[in-house]
């Protein structure tokens, strides 16, 4: 009976070692408890022999029967109900063993040899038992080791996928910034760049104000001289007409007379040239765009040729030009905006002085500047060459010329807009704008015009 | 006594036809025009010597300048006396004029008394 009572204290030992702890109630520990210390003292009172024999045996069954049906009824020791099991065959071996030994002490002797071998096949079932619940506790906690890994792995997981949407978050309100950053970087840009084309337009159209000016300041100039000689002429007929009829000199009167008609006629043509001149400034000035209009090329190339020139001369630095003017008298009027296409003139015209400027500038002063101006009548087109004998345009740079904002001119004396937008300007009119040089001899550009 | 005006403007030969009617009715003045500076250059070169006597010259023309046209006229014919006449009455064109060689600068719109003047300063010479 004493193998009983080692039994109870093993299975309340091992089962509090492997599975107690946190997982047991109070009430269970306190069961334990109490049935460690009934198992031990049940132990030592066996192995002294003191109680009689009849109530040991009783108390050490009545014990493991009572912690076995513990481990049954324990919802906390569901998993180790196997456990249970394990001694029981002992244990009805010896419930046997003591029922025949206190009811039946004649039987006893002849089967005792039975009950010894059976209590010998339980020990071995015991064992093999045990050693299996173990296994499978073994297993079971690897099990829960595994999935405790694949829980922390899981978190891991999720931690990090959370801090990667965080990290995504911050990387894409910091791109939208960036982006909004942008945007308002392209709208100044926008405006910055409307401002210069329209500083360019201005820039243009202070180029030609002085030439205006000088334009207007001469038939202005002979429309008083004209008119103050006319008067006096008129004073001196009215003298000669209070004198003496006999002593009149007609041939002077009629000369007088002639001169004053001469003068008159002047006088207004050199009116409506003034006149000319403030309309197309006006027309220049305007901010509006203008109208396509059937034109007259040959003489939009005179005005413009011609301001341009005073608008160079009046300006600081101004050279010695020859203007030629090859005008093909055949070509029909053009359907252009005269408002536009006067910059496209004024433009290259300028582009004309300053390279020859600069040629002045370099060589010796036996280089002549001269800017020819020549149009063509083609077959369904018009051909407008605006020539120079300037420095020439090397050809690495022939194509970054109409691009905006490139320029050769140092410092803040060119925008770059210039032959840009006199390229957008003829490109409007369905025309092609072509540059045609050579280093040292010539720059030539070449307009080609739809005539209808 | 010849005088040789040179300016780009066809009227002013009118003009100063007009203007010194008087002079040359009455004084023997003789006025020549040419209307660019080249061509101011060949009046001058035609006779030789030349009977011109006083050239007023425009500053601002297409083609040779009246500046450039002063120089190599003074370098052929110094004797002759020149004076210029510029819209724009600038330093620069004063002091370039002066260097050259010539005798008077006026500026436009011209004045005619001074201008006047002047000739019959020479004409009384």
């Amino acid at each position: 009976m004493i193998l009983v009572n080692i039994i109870s204290f093993f299975l309340l030992y091992y089962l509090k070692k492997f599975f107690g702890g946190e997982s047991f109630s109070p009430e269970l520990k306190r069961y334990f408890k109490w049935g460690m210390i009934a198992s031990g003292a049940l132990f030592v009172t066996g192995v002294s022999e003191l109680p009689p024999k009849l109530l040991f045996d009783f108390l050490s069954l009545l014990l493991v029967g009572g912690i076995i049906f513990l481990i049954i009824n324990s919802p906390e020791l569901e998993k180790q109900k196997n456990l249970a099991v394990t001694p029981l065959p002992i244990v009805v071996v010896y419930v046997v063993r003591f029922l025949l030994e206190t009811f039946l002490p004649q039987y006893f002797d002849k089967f005792e040899n039975y009950l010894t071998a059976a209590g010998f096949f339980a020990i071995i079932w015991a064992v093999t038992m045990w050693l299996n619940h173990r296994k499978e506790m073994k297993s079971l906690q690897i099990e829960r080791l595994i999935s405790k890994e694949k829980e922390r792995q899981l978190f891991l997981a999720q931690e990090r996928k959370q801090e990667l949407e965080r990290l995504v978050q911050e990387r894409t309100s910091e791109i939208l910034s960036q982006k909004e950053e942008l945007q308002e970087a392209l709208n100044h840009l926008k405006s910055t760049q409307d401002q210069l084309v329209q500083q360019e337009k201005l820039a243009s159209l202070g180029q030609l104000t002085a030439g205006i000016a000088h334009e207007i300041k001469n038939p202005l100039n002979f429309i008083n001289n004209f008119s103050e000689l006319s008067e006096d002429f008129l004073v001196e007929i009215e003298s000669e007409l209070k004198k003496d009829p006999e002593k009149l000199d007609m041939e002077n009167m009629l000369d007088l007379l002639e001169d004053v008609k001469s003068n008159m006629k002047k006088i207004r043509h050199h009116g409506t040239r003034a006149d000319k001149i403030v309309k197309s400034m006006l027309l220049h000035s305007r901010g509006e765009k203008g109208e396509y209009k059937e034109t007259d090329l040959n003489s939009l190339i005179g005005e413009y040729s011609n301001l341009a020139f005073h608008g160079m001369r009046a300006n600081p630095n101004p050279i010695n030009v020859e203007i030629v003017l090859n005008l093909d008298q055949k070509i029909p009027p053009i359907n252009l905006n005269a408002e536009d296409f006067s910059r496209v003139i004024l433009n290259l015209t300028k582009n004309a002085f300053d390279a020859m400027r600069d040629k002045i500038n370099a060589v010796s002063s036996e280089y002549k500047a001269k800017l020819e101006f020549r149009t063509k009548d083609l077959k369904d087109k018009v051909l407008l060459e605006i020539e120079d004998n300037g420095p020439g345009v090397p050809e690495e740079i022939r194509d970054k010329l109409l691009m905006p904002f490139f320029t050769t001119k140092k410092g803040t004396d060119g925008t770059g807009l210039g032959l840009s937008i006199t390229h957008d300007i003829v490109k409007s009119h369905g025309g092609t704008l072509e540059i045609e040089s050579k280093v040292g001899e010539f720059t030539r550009f070449k307009i080609l015009l739809p005539k209808a | 006594m010849k005088i040789l005006f040179v300016d780009d403007e066809r009227d002013i030969e009118d003009l100063f036809r007009q203007k010194f009617r008087k002079e040359i009715r009455n004084e023997g003045l003789e006025l020549v025009f040419a209307f660019s500076g080249q061509e101011a250059l060949d009046v001058l070169g035609s006779e030789n010597p030349p009977k011109v006597m006083y050239v007023f010259s425009d500053i601002n023309m297409p083609g040779m300048s009246g500046l450039e046209m002063l120089a190599k006229a003074k370098e052929r014919f110094p004797q002759i006396t020149i004076s210029m006449i510029s819209a724009y009455g600038d330093s620069e064109n004063y002091n370039k004029a002066m260097e050259s060689g010539a005798s008077g600068f006026f500026t436009k719109p011209v004045d005619f008394e001074a201008l006047r003047k002047e000739i019959h300063q020479i004409l009384s010479q």
